[in-house]
């Protein structure tokens, strides 16, 4: 196992240890720690199974560890694993693992849901895919698969060349009866997972009263392509790489590589050339744009009804950015144009072309963005729609480990391009946006102005690039063709995607593939929360609501 | 003014009364000719109108392929509807989930019946005729409801509630609305509103600018179109069928024929709510040059056009929010309009 525990090594100016002291920690903790493990990124506290509830409560309480990232877990030749990945919303590079190992042959440890709401979602997966039982969950379900499924799919013993028989008797309507009372003066609804407003195959378990929401429960899975398992069949190099493409598939694409290509960079200790830096940077921003163009599009969709023009105004925005990425990566969308080390290539010639297109697109934006406030945020309508609809406390969020823009626009001013940088931001001048309305209108308001500060930081990557030296232009450093990091190293990595913090956990087993790989979805914990944000709000709210946490099935389900 | 069916009458030689037989078949043609204008309107509207009018408002091009300017493609998607299987859910109400698509369409062709359409186009002409036209419009909501109700779906369910608490909201502002016109005109026969509208209210310029009730008294016409579009169910008020949250509401199960019916009949009505806001506003048949019958058919489509300029640039109202803007604001309004013509006609008078 590394100790190591610095800062990527990508960064140019070398930041101090984070500022956690881990023996306080462990006083703190007393006697439910075992022992200390170190991972890539955070020091781990390997705690009784039966403490976690009090360990994370303390952590949480007392250390100010307010943000559960991510529930890994996995299965060992000899024990389970869950590692609870705690940050601080406050300051991100403060992080701690707590690792609770089970046995084999009776994998029960105690559940966190008590403490953090997004633990419910985590661990469920957790039981759902690797079978671990957690004592004292609300609700302990499978989460992905269908609830007849037999044996969990990432645990060792399981057999995957076996069909999963399903009986009948087991596949019938899993809703049949259970919301047919007739004494009751409610109206059960399901919204999807074929429906307009989903944005793709989402199930809303709806109870209705009159026309307001009186209970709302996501039930997500159908787009489940077993992502992680995909990787971890992977070589580190060349294989995982076109996979991110397609969790978020919606023009996100660069944001989900450069997720991928962090954590991978850490694990295998591999720099990035600075240039390289500033093309992955502006291809990300790039695509962040895309992003929230679709998004306020498909919001208008959802509030304007399916004959609006600005859907179409966002689309034909998009198709700039569309364009330019085409340009730069030669997709229009699954790009797999990162590399570990930096990028596949560099801007296609004649770079004087492409510079002058984004100009021109970057010049265009600002009287578009005039356009899009005339016609939504200015629009009395669309504010009474949507000003103290879905309203987000920031206290709820940070349970739900709610980030992205969905947060900011909560109030939680939390960034991971500031907060813990990466790439080339933290020598560029953009701020954070964050709004105080904590509403839907606010949600867009945040993405409305995210793009311009992407538009920014664009502007001042296209001037680098310009006048970057030509014998200086690395596209990639020098890495090696199969990639071997030692067995047992740990880290988990987040990014600041389109959505919020996607991040990854890589555990390697000494060979060329992952061991165990493992996504920090963005929507997957934005989407937990939608239940807390619109019970008691009218159908058309819900379906606003929805909208504006923007989720990508692609990436809830994976 | 003579009406349709007594012009046909003396032309035939029959004269202005004559024998029964004459009567209902002279009737009949001229309600097939009325039928026939409308028909059209509804065809080149549907297919064709609202894909162009509306790719104009999102920077796209729309239908271009098939015909001049994609005109054919009216034909295309006639066969195209008329041709797709007829989906009867399992637990319909049948007789009620038959009639509905019925009732959509012929409450409002019936409504036109008694509009004063230019060049001697009007097929009867009673005293009563706004009532008229306000009483068989609204069978329209039954129709919905019906076909809503009938479907044994939520989503239609939830899309009919919401289009009997639209119906009772916005009809009376509306007809409160009327009613100040009627002050004006002192009568419900539509006839004569329009020709009371002929008179000479300024001339500006040389140019005569006439007393359409739409210049008189503005407030009032505003007041109307905005719960016109409620009547007809478009943006900002297009609740019942709500595409993004009801699916389609109430008309989410129908499939075919019946689906064309429901599509004509929202078409129908969205042209009865220009021929009358052009028949109380805007001088019916009224305009320079051209035969009255083209003018009256351009200020139905300007209408038209408006809905669907709404479509693409106004978002849609919560329901509680409709029925707030409805009950505390345009019927508190059209009282205070009715109140207000009722003196200034009084005074005058």
């Amino acid at each position: 196992m590394s100790t190591q525990e610095e800062q990527p090594e990508t960064e140019v100016v070398e930041e101090p240890v984070s500022g956690v002291d881990y023996d306080e920690l462990e006083a703190m903790l007393g006697d439910a720690v075992i022992r200390r493990e170190s991972h890539t990124n955070a020091e781990g506290f390997v705690v009784r199974a039966d403490r976690v509830h009090d360990v994370i409560e303390t952590l949480k309480d007392d250390a100010g560890f307010d943000h559960l990232s991510l529930v890994s877990a996995q299965e060992y030749a000899d024990r389970f694993e869950s590692i609870y990945h705690l940050k601080k919303y406050d300051d991100p590079t403060q992080e701690v693992s707590v690792v609770v190992p089970t046995p084999r042959d009776e994998p029960v440890s105690e559940s966190a849901a008590g403490v953090f709401k997004t633990a419910e979602w985590h661990e469920r997966e957790a039981y759902d895919l690797v079978g671990v039982q957690y004592e004292n969950h609300p609700d302990l379900r499978r989460i992905l698969l269908p609830e007849t499924w037999q044996g969990h799919p990432l645990g060792r013993d399981y057999n995957q060349s076996k069909p999963q028989i399903v009986t009948f008797e087991e596949h019938r309507n899993p809703l049949e009866g259970k919301f047919e009372d007739a004494e009751a003066d409610t109206m059960f609804l399901n919204i999807g997972p074929h429906h307009p407003a989903t944005h793709g195959v989402l199930h809303l378990e709806t109870v209705l009263d009159g026309e307001q929401v009186a209970d709302v429960e996501p039930d997500i899975g159908y787009l489940h392509r077993c992502e992680e398992q995909m990787a971890q069949n992977g070589d580190y190099r060349y294989q995982i790489m076109p996979y991110p493409d397609r969790w978020d598939y919606a023009s996100a694409g660069l944001l989900n590589e450069w997720a991928y290509a962090r954590v991978a960079e850490d694990l295998n200790d591999i720099e990035v050339p600075e240039y390289a830096q500033v093309i992955r940077t502006m291809g990300a921003e790039l695509c962040r744009i895309a992003s929230h163009m679709l998004a306020l599009g498909t919001f208008c969709l959802d509030i304007y009804g399916e004959f609006t023009a600005i859907f179409m105004y966002a689309m034909r925005d998009r198709e700039v950015v569309q364009k330019l990425l085409e340009d730069l990566t030669g997709q229009r969308m699954m790009f797999n144009y990162f590399r570990l080390g930096g990028v596949v290539w560099d801007i296609p010639e004649p770079r004087e072309q492409f510079f002058e297109n984004t100009r021109d697109f970057l010049d265009e934006l600002p009287s578009r963005l005039e356009e899009y406030h005339d016609l939504i945020t200015d629009n009395e309508l669309f504010q009474v729609r949507c000003v103290d609809t879905g309203v987000l406390e920031p206290e709820v969020a940070k349970d739900f480990g709610v980030t992205g823009p969905v947060a900011r626009a909560s109030g939680i001013d939390y960034d991971l391009r500031r907060d813990d940088p990466y790439g080339y931001y933290e020598h560029l001048d953009w701020d954070v946006v964050t709004e105080d309305g904590k509403d839907n209108y606010s949600r867009l308001l945040v993405r409305m102005r995210e793009v311009e500060q992407s538009a920014r930081i664009i502007e001042q990557c296209v001037d680098l690039l310009e006048e970057w030296p030509e014998d200086d232009r690395e596209i990639q450093s020098n890495v090696p063709r199969t990639l071997n990091p030692e067995e047992d190293r740990e880290a988990y990595r987040a990014v600041e995607g389109a959505k919020g913090e996607l991040g990854i956990y890589i555990r390697s087993d000494g060979t060329g593939k992952p061991g165990r790989f493992k996504i920090r979805s963005p929507c997957f914990s934005n989407l937990q929360a939608l239940p807390a944000m619109s019970n008691g709000e009218y159908i058309p709210d819900l379906i606003a609501t929805l909208g504006s946490l923007d989720i990508i099935l692609g990436e809830v389900d994976r | 003014m003579s009406t349709l069916p007594v012009e046909i009458s003396k032309l035939l030689g029959y004269g202005a009364n004559p024998p029964l037989w004459m009567e209902v078949l002279s009737g009949v043609i001229g309600a097939s000719i009325i039928a026939v204008i409308l028909l059209l309107s509804a065809a080149i509207a549907g297919p064709w109108a609202k894909r162009k009018i509306t790719a104009a408002f999102t920077d796209r091009i729309a239908v271009n392929r098939v015909g001049p300017f994609g005109l054919l493609i009216i034909v295309a998607d006639s066969v195209r509807l008329l041709s797709k299987e007829l989906v009867v859910p399992e637990r319909a109400d049948r007789p009620a989930w038959d009639l509905a698509p019925i009732i959509l369409p012929f409450s409002a062709l019936l409504g036109f019946a008694v509009i004063p359409m230019g060049s001697g186009l009007q097929l009867a002409d009673p005293e009563v005729g706004l009532a008229f036209v306000f009483g068989v419009s609204s069978l329209a909501t039954l129709g919905i409801v019906a076909g809503g109700y009938a479907s044994s779906n939520k989503y239609s369910f939830l899309g009919s509630l919401r289009a009997v608490a639209e119906n009772i909201a916005y009809e009376i502002p509306l007809v409160v609305t009327a009613a100040s016109v009627v002050l004006f005109a002192g009568t419900l026969q539509l006839s004569e509103i329009v020709s009371a509208q002929t008179q000479t209210l300024a001339v500006i310029a040389g140019i005569r600018i006439p007393m359409w009730y739409a210049f008189l008294n503005p407030f009032a016409f505003i007041l109307f179109i905005v719960a016109n579009l409620a009547e007809v169910g478009r943006n900002p008020f297009d609740l019942s069928d709500a595409p993004s949250e009801l699916v389609a509401g109430y008309q989410t199960e129908y499939s075919s024929v019946y689906f064309v019916l429901f599509y004509l009949g929202e078409f129908l009505h969205i042209f009865l709510g220009g021929a009358v806001i052009a028949t109380l506003f805007l001088g019916g048949p009224a305009g320079p040059w051209l035969p009255g019958i083209v003018w009256f058919l351009v200020k139905m489509w300007a209408v038209f056009l408006f809905t669907q300029w709404c479509r693409s640039a106004i978002p849609r109202i919560r329901v509680d929010q409709l029925i707030e803007i409805g009950w505390k604001g345009m019927l508190v309004l059209s009282f205070a309009n009715l109140v207000l013509t009722a003196v200034v006609v009084g005074v005058i008078a």
